[in-house]
């Protein structure tokens, strides 16, 4: 008995499992999930520890402690120049210090007056900025003690005054006799000259400017005007003072530039005062010959114009 | 099997870029306890103004050097000329441009276009 064999025919669709006959899909979702999950994990884990950003762009809470000390002491030091509370205050909060701001530079001025940083002026300066800000503030520190509360600012030259009543042994005896006084007669008062100096008024200084020239390096240039402010006047005497040594020089001995006109070469690193003697007081300010960049790019020391004027 | 690991494949390079993404960019590392030197440029040029305002004071050129140091730079006196200039450009607070000016004169380095920012004090008459 033969079987005869049956022709294929294709299921139904319902003879088909229902699972099979829902559309394929492209995606793996469960590998989707576990691939976002092991490449995030792993690149934050590269981005953090493996490769970090480099170390740049910081801000002043960052810092190491002895850096933010640093910090606190250039935050103080602007202070005592500009006497900004707010701002100070601002800036330490900033540095997000632990606790009270203001408490922490009291500890801070502490630490620093107990060790070798108040061992010269600069240092001491600095403390003494972090107490003049934390002691209005009603904040004390151990720096009160350790450095003296004063208010006159440390200076390298300490100025020591001799005493003057020691007392001296009375002068010998003369051997020529005095002769004696008439009868009668009225001492004459011992006549005391007191030296005055001469009047500083004569001429007042108007004006510093400074400028940079190859051809003129390191000079002062001084005219020295009548009241119109515009007629030069000869033969005044300027004088230039350094560490160390002064020089006299007169206007008018340099017809060329003009009556009013005198000048003084500088050397370089040094600082002037410059006065008319008797006649004009010094300028405010020391003039400095440091080394300057002319407009051709060139290097020079720089020189000064200043102008005085008849009062 | 091959959709799986074409799957876990692609996901796993999206999430190595989303993880880079967020570790440098988003949130990277904040490092603490950093020297002077990593200090952002804004931070150490604040810095210098301070220092170059307590020299205007004190003209305490050697305690303005050594404070300076700490930012880690090469040369003082070159990198406040630096600072200086770039004030002058950005045209910055004239107190703070006017300070670091002196503070340059001080170490040597005062240039033409720091010139008109110099401090000559005019006194008084009679003064």
């Amino acid at each position: 008995m033969t079987q005869t064999p049956q022709p294929y025919r294709p299921p139904s669709d319902s003879e088909i499992p229902a699972r099979y006959r829902r559309p394929r899909r492209q995606v793996s979702w469960i590998g989707a999930i576990i691939g976002l999950v092991l490449g995030i994990g792993g690149g934050l884990f590269f981005a953090w520890y493996v490769s970090p950003i480099p170390e740049f762009d910081n801000e002043p809470w960052q810092l190491t402690a002895d850096a933010k000390a640093d910090f606190v002491v250039a935050i103080m030091l602007r202070y005592s120049q500009d006497g900004d509370v707010g701002r100070a205050v601002q800036s330490l909060i900033d540095l997000r210090l632990s606790g009270d701001p203001i408490q922490t530079v009291a500890d801070m001025a502490c630490s620093l007056a107990s060790t070798g940083y108040a061992n010269n002026v600069s240092g001491v300066r600095a403390i003494r900025a972090m107490m003049s800000f934390y002691q209005p503030q009603g904040r004390t520190g151990c720096a009160d003690s350790l450095i003296p509360a004063d208010n006159v600012a440390a200076t390298d030259v300490i100025e020591i005054t001799v005493p003057t009543n020691t007392p001296t042994l009375a002068p010998p005896a003369t051997k020529t006799p005095t002769p004696l006084r008439p009868a009668g007669g009225s001492p004459t008062p011992a006549l005391v000259i007191v030296p005055t100096s001469a009047p500083q008024s004569d001429f007042i200084y108007v004006n510093a400017t400074t400028f940079c020239d190859a051809n003129a390096s390191g000079m002062i240039e001084v005219y020295v005007y009548a009241v119109n402010g515009a007629t030069g006047i000869p033969g005044q005497a300027i004088r230039v003072r350094w560490d160390g040594g002064e020089s006299i020089f007169f206007t008018g001995l340099k017809p060329e530039r003009g009556a009013a006109y005198a000048d003084f070469q500088m050397e370089a690193d040094r600082s002037y005062i410059v006065d008319m003697p008797g006649r004009a007081d010094p300028l405010p300010q020391p003039l400095v010959a440091v080394p300057c960049t002319t407009p051709e790019g060139g290097r020079a020391v720089i020189s000064y114009r200043v102008t005085f004027r008849e009062a | 099997m091959v959709r799986f690991l074409l799957s876990l494949g692609v996901a796993l390079l999206i999430g190595i870029g989303i993880g880079l993404y967020v570790g440098w960019v988003i949130a990277p590392v904040e490092y603490v306890d950093s020297p002077a030197s990593a200090l952002a440029q804004r931070y150490k040029d604040e810095y210098a103004v301070m220092i170059a305002a307590a020299y205007a004071q004190d003209r305490d050129l050697t305690g303005a050097i050594e404070r300076l140091r700490v930012l880690g730079v090469e040369n003082v006196p070159q990198y406040i000329q630096e600072v200086t200039e770039r004030y002058i450009t950005n045209s910055s607070s004239l107190d703070e441009i006017r300070t670091l000016v002196l503070l340059a004169e001080g170490m040597g380095r005062l240039t033409p276009v720091m010139e008109p920012y110099r401090q000559v004090t005019l006194p008084t008459q009679g003064s």
